[in-house]
């Protein structure tokens, strides 16, 4: 399936042109050990004019998800056969907290049915949907670690099946204080604010991030196209031209990255520039599209290297056709997809 | 006595134009822009069917009065105004 369009929301900005800067310009530290997406980003009087009962997880995935149809360059009949897929790990749960806290302090007689509508999974999606008008079946994947990857292969089996002819396949994910308390109790914050993504270590540093990221894929030709995409079913096992890796700390050891060292690919990973969170493969995926789409390398932002990869360092005119994108797991499960020109 | 009243119903009319914009996420408006007799429903403020369900929820929160009789609320939901009267009078029963 092709990537016809991409949109983005992410500490650096909003859009493609965000992104490519960010991956030109590399890292910059975080604010508050938190790579967030400040309130200015998500400011959208237009597209936003009937959502301001929303919360911010679900403003990020519409303006990425609407972001991405536009730049794709469909006409509007395409949203008569567009469906939607939004992959997340933890939901709005800014908004389901909200909610538990006011049955606790106002009783569940008195609390507010338009945030328990919102603290729903599928509220980003029914959104989009909305915003949209798109009338092809609309789904939210939960799956921790997984949603992003699940979301791929769903996508490829709708398409294939012809469900629909265009789908908006995204993530979306939300640091607030809840996030804040368990990544301090589970995980370990990196002090410096440095994702070390090549340290393989069995207790990998965090930055926590968030924002949102959506594709329009389709089986069709379309006039604009960034890259192909392919889950591990579809895969021809070509050898990639470059692995770019998910190791942000979120999954706990990344002693399995270790076994990238025997297969000498050239290896990346963007995870420093977006913060940790366990969507960050569609973040990645983001940057694999770009690479193929403008026949670039863009530097690894944090080049400590102490198992002596073949990194990608600078950013150079290249010539790649075929990017794997890995992640491992919680229990070191292997998940992977392809992204080709 | 009357001056005493006036005096409530004002400090009412603010609090309740606080609680309106943020309770109802209003985006651009500030309290002070809310009039005290403008309509809230409609071709006023532009409030719909969902924010009359926040406002009732807003009332049982903020001043403990339930309101059950749609078409009762139809009259005090009309304006601000409305609504700081009908909280002054049943606060005092």
């Amino acid at each position: 399936m092709n990537i016809a369009g991409i949109g983005i929301i992410s500490n650096r900005g909003r859009g493609v042109q965000s992104l490519e800067k960010a991956l030109e310009e590399g890292w910059i530290p975080p604010k508050d050990s938190s790579y967030c997406v400040s309130e200015d980003i998500i400011k959208d009087k237009v597209i936003l004019k009937e959502a301001r009962r929303a919360d911010n997880f679900t403003k990020m995935a519409v303006l990425a998800g609407y972001d991405a149809f536009v730049d794709s360059g469909l006409p509007p009949e395409a949203k008569k056969t567009l469906g939607i897929i939004v992959a997340t790990a933890f939901g709005p749960h800014a908004t389901t907290f909200r909610f538990l806290d006011d049955i606790l302090s106002y009783t569940d007689a008195n609390v507010s049915p338009t945030i328990f509508s919102h603290s729903v999974h599928n509220a980003a999606a029914s959104y989009l949907s909305f915003m949209l008008q798109s009338r092809g079946p609309t789904l939210t994947i939960t799956q921790f670690a997984d949603s992003f990857h699940q979301a791929v292969i769903l996508a490829q089996s709708w398409l294939n099946e012809n469900r629909c002819d265009y789908i908006l396949l995204g993530s979306v994910d939300q640091y607030g204080e809840v996030m804040k308390y368990i990544c301090g109790q589970k995980l370990k914050i990196a002090d410096d604010g440095k994702i070390r993504p090549f340290s393989f270590s069995k207790l990998p540093v965090v930055v926590p991030g968030e924002g949102s990221v959506f594709f329009l894929m389709t089986n069709q030709t379309t006039s604009k196209k960034y890259a192909s995409l392919f889950p591990p079913a579809d895969a021809n096992f070509k050898k990639p031209d470059m692995c770019i890796l998910d190791c942000d700390g979120m999954c706990g050891s990344e002693e399995a990255y270790l076994s990238i060292k025997e297969t000498g690919a050239l290896v990346s990973s963007y995870v420093p520039i977006f913060g940790s969170m366990l969507t960050v493969s569609s973040f990645n995926c983001v940057a694999a599209a770009l690479m193929l789409k403008n026949q670039c390398h863009y530097p690894t932002p944090i080049q400590d290297n102490p198992h002596g990869l073949d990194l990608c360092k600078i950013h150079q005119p290249a010539k790649i056709d075929r990017i794997s994108c890995i992640k491992y797991g919680c229990k070191r499960e292997k998940r992977e997809f392809f992204l080709e020109k | 006595m009357e001056e005493n009243k006036e005096l409530e119903l004002k400090e009412i009319r603010a609090k309740l134009k606080e609680l309106l914009v943020t309770s109802l996420s209003l985006e651009d408006i500030k309290p002070t822009d809310i009039k005290d007799d403008e309509i809230l429903f409609g071709e006023g403020l532009g409030l719909d069917s969902l924010d009359a369900v926040e406002i009732v929820v807003l009332l049982q929160r903020n001043f403990g009065l339930e309101i059950k009789d749609m078409n009762e609320g139809r009259k005090i939901f009309y304006s601000v105004d409305t609504l700081a009267r009908y909280i002054l009078e049943n606060k005092k029963k």
